[in-house]
């Protein structure tokens, strides 16, 4: 059953000669799922997410939220939603817990419901001992784990989260990545967004993407890498004679392709683990030494490679 | 409600905590009212510039009376110890002196009728002639001056009238001449019959006015109330410029995402706007009693006039807001707009007692509104003598307000 259900979704801004950001999207992101949309900057990602948050209007199609549509009836999508945005959104002159009270009054909560809610919030972002901090103070990650605390203060059946990990140090971003995981195993709905690779790959149950404002591919992870096939890739540089070291290779049993392309060599493999022994091994008996070698495995990355001929860092 | 209520308190205690903001909003008007006040002497050396009156004298005279009582009157008005407050010029008639006033020329015409030396020279006890004020009502105090003036000279006529009458009865009574005391004692009991000082010569006003006890303004006070309205817009404005760094911030259109109308967003920016620009003035209005001793007038005009500049403040600068990209050029043309407006409605001269052309270009903006309106309370003007001041500058806070929603209602949608 989806919860969410985005149908061709479209946006061009100052119609009709303006940018089309986003170019018919459409997927199903079913109840308890966590749905990354992957995809460099600029692909789409962050309009997609304003649609769906009733922020921008659509030009074109429509997405339903359990239930309510973005364009019809806006007000209820709201209610059901969280969204956290991809740059911190909160007043800085307020403490955490200011901040948390404040938004949550415009969520509707009111009361000691309110307190009460705002008190599990600041247990969930571990922020309890600093709720009376102006939020001015906080480092990178505390400000991100408050700004993803206040999408959670209504208990939202759908979290939209747009990159929350850009520019936050490596703890922060485990801390956070582990919350996510958590909400969902609480049955909390999860529209992510980024362009790490890496991040999709171990949050998602089903990645879409996007590129140039179209989905480009949608799936789960091993249904993506399969599009590039199963075989890794090994790029290999050695001291001396290049060109003898491709053919002894090729010979190499478990290496089903070799080829020489500038001035490493490139081989295919269903199992590198099996065979980079016996790479080293048939160039220490041809006297020679590899000086480098890069082994890849079929990836997000690959795929996005594969479909557009560009690296999604680009 | 419960939401409106919520963004203004969130904003109120915002700019309460941003020390930069309260020292523009308070400690500059003080400071500036304390220095001026100083330069000019402080106390209650106020001074009122020459109000402009033009006097249509239609008295023909009296048969067998060498002197018209219209001269007496037009010859007061233009007396040499009343030339540093009135400056007076004769028009030919009614409707011209009238005009004067339409156009903007003098503040207050005195309009003399034909029947006015026959009415105070005649034997006829019940006849009666009216002197017509037409004034400019804005002009308190110009009218106050004239009023007086010429009620004078009205009361000395009525009194020799009343004299006159009583000699009279008194001879009719008896033979020979009556001794004085009797004569004026019969005097006042006909004066008193006559129902007091306006029995036969009345005066007319055709506009409202300022009530005849006058306090004397400091110049602290006067310059306060004026410092007081201009930083009031520079309050508003540094508290709707929130709603642009918000957009910026991206707090706005996270706003936007919860399920929270817009409209109802835009009322909690509006009444943030106006809470804090009404605590700033009853700040400076409580230190301006308390440090300057200004006793600011009657409770009911200062709280309109408060109310009236706080929504005129506020609906201004929604306004520029609404038409503005970013802070910093909020910032920029909103200072312009605010120091334009206040050079023309009078906040730095302190005085309201304006002519001609700058009194008709006072009168197109709000401050010169509000100025007015702060003069003739400081003087001890209540409500009803402001109502002018006060249904304008709501007109002009009316008009912002809708224009603001109008535009930003499009631009958030």
């Amino acid at each position: 059953m989806s919860i969410v259900e985005v149908r061709d979704l479209r946006k061009q801004y100052d119609p009709p000669k303006g940018v089309l950001a986003v170019d018919g999207v459409s997927f199903a992101i079913a109840e308890g799922e966590i749905f990354s949309l992957l995809g460099p900057n600029g692909a789409g990602k962050s309009t997609t997410i304003s649609m769906l948050s009733c922020l921008l209007k659509p030009t074109g199609g429509d997405a339903v939220i359990g239930g309510h549509s973005i364009i019809r009836d806006p007000q209820a999508v709201k209610e059901i939603i969280g969204v956290v945005p991809q740059d911190v959104a909160l007043y800085p002159d307020m403490s955490a817990r200011e901040n948390l009270l404040f938004w949550g009054r415009m969520y509707g909560l009111s009361g000691d419901g309110l307190k009460t809610r705002v008190d599990e919030v600041l247990e969930l972002i571990a922020l309890v001992d600093r709720q009376k901090d102006r939020i001015e103070k906080y480092s990178g990650g505390m400000k991100r784990r408050v700004n993803i605390g206040v999408a959670l203060l209504h208990k939202p059946r759908v979290l939209y989260l747009d990159e929350p990990t850009v520019g936050i140090d490596p703890q922060s971003r485990r801390s956070i990545l582990d919350g996510i995981l958590a909400l969902r195993d609480q049955g909390m709905t999860i529209l992510y967004t980024t362009h790490y690779m890496a991040e999709a790959q171990e949050l998602s149950d089903r990645i879409g993407i996007v590129d140039h404002g179209k989905m480009i591919a949608l799936g789960t992870h091993e249904e993506l890498v399969r599009i590039v096939g199963e075989q890794a890739r090994v790029a290999a540089r050695v001291d001396r004679d290049l060109d003898g070291m491709v053919a002894r290779w090729r010979e190499t049993p478990g290496v089903e392709q070799a080829d020489l392309e500038g001035n490493e060599a490139i081989l295919l493999t269903e199992d590198a683990d099996e065979v980079l022994p016996r790479l080293f091994e048939a160039a220490a008996a041809a006297g020679s030494r590899i000086t480098e070698i890069n082994v890849s495995e079929p990836n997000l990355e690959m795929v996005f490679l594969h479909l557009t001929g560009r690296a999604l860092r680009e | 409600m419960k939401k409106i209520a919520a963004i203004a308190w969130k904003d109120v205690r915002s700019t309460v905590r941003n020390v930069p903001a309260l020292v523009m909003m308070l400690v500059a008007p003080l400071a500036l009212a304390a220095l001026l006040g100083f330069a000019f002497g402080g106390g209650a050396s106020f001074e009122i510039a020459a109000t402009r009156v033009a006097v249509a004298n239609g008295d023909t005279g009296s048969p067998g009376s060498p002197t018209a009582a219209g001269c007496m009157v037009a010859g007061l008005l233009e007396s040499p110890d009343l030339s540093d407050v009135l400056r007076v010029r004769r028009v030919a008639d009614a409707a011209a002196a009238r005009k004067a006033v339409d156009d903007g020329d003098v503040a207050v015409a005195v309009v003399i009728p034909a029947d006015f030396s026959r009415v105070v020279f005649g034997d006829d006890p019940d006849a009666t002639s009216e002197v017509e004020l037409y004034e400019n009502p804005t002009s308190e105090i110009g009218g106050s001056i004239v009023e007086g003036v010429v009620g004078q000279v009205l009361a000395d006529l009525n009194g020799a009238r009343a004299a006159a009458a009583g000699a009279v009865a008194l001879r009719s009574d008896r033979a020979g001449d009556p001794p004085a005391a009797r004569v004026a004692a019969a005097a006042a009991e006909t004066f008193s019959r006559g129902g007091g000082t306006a029995s036969a010569l009345r005066i007319t006003q055709r506009a409202p006015r300022v009530g005849k006890t006058e306090n004397e303004v400091s110049v602290t006070g006067a310059v306060l109330a004026g410092m007081m309205v201009f930083f009031m817009f520079f309050g508003a404005a540094n508290v709707a410029r929130t709603i642009l760094t918000e957009d910026r911030d991206g707090t706005l259109p996270r706003l936007f995402t919860t399920p929270t109308r817009h409209g109802t967003i835009i009322a909690g920016k509006f009444v943030s706007v106006f809470l804090t620009v009404l605590l700033q003035a009853v700040v400076l209005l409580i230190a301006g009693r308390l440090i300057f001793g200004i006793h600011w007038g009657r409770i009911d005009a200062v709280a309109l006039l408060t109310l009236a500049a706080a929504g005129v403040a506020g609906g201004l600068a929604l306004l520029i807001i609404s038409f503005t990209r970013n802070a910093a050029q909020a910032g920029a043309v909103g200072s312009g707009i605010y120091l334009v407006l206040a050079l023309l409605g009078g906040n730095f001269t302190g005085s309201a007692q304006t002519s001609g052309v700058f009194a008709v270009v006072q009168r197109l903006t709000p401050n010169g509104w509000l100025i007015r309106g702060w003069d003739a309370t400081l003087r001890g003007g209540g409500a009803g003598d402001i109502r002018w001041q006060l249904l304008v500058t709501l007109g002009f806070a009316a008009a912002f307000f809708v224009l603001a929603v109008l535009r930003m209602r499009r631009r958030f949608a």
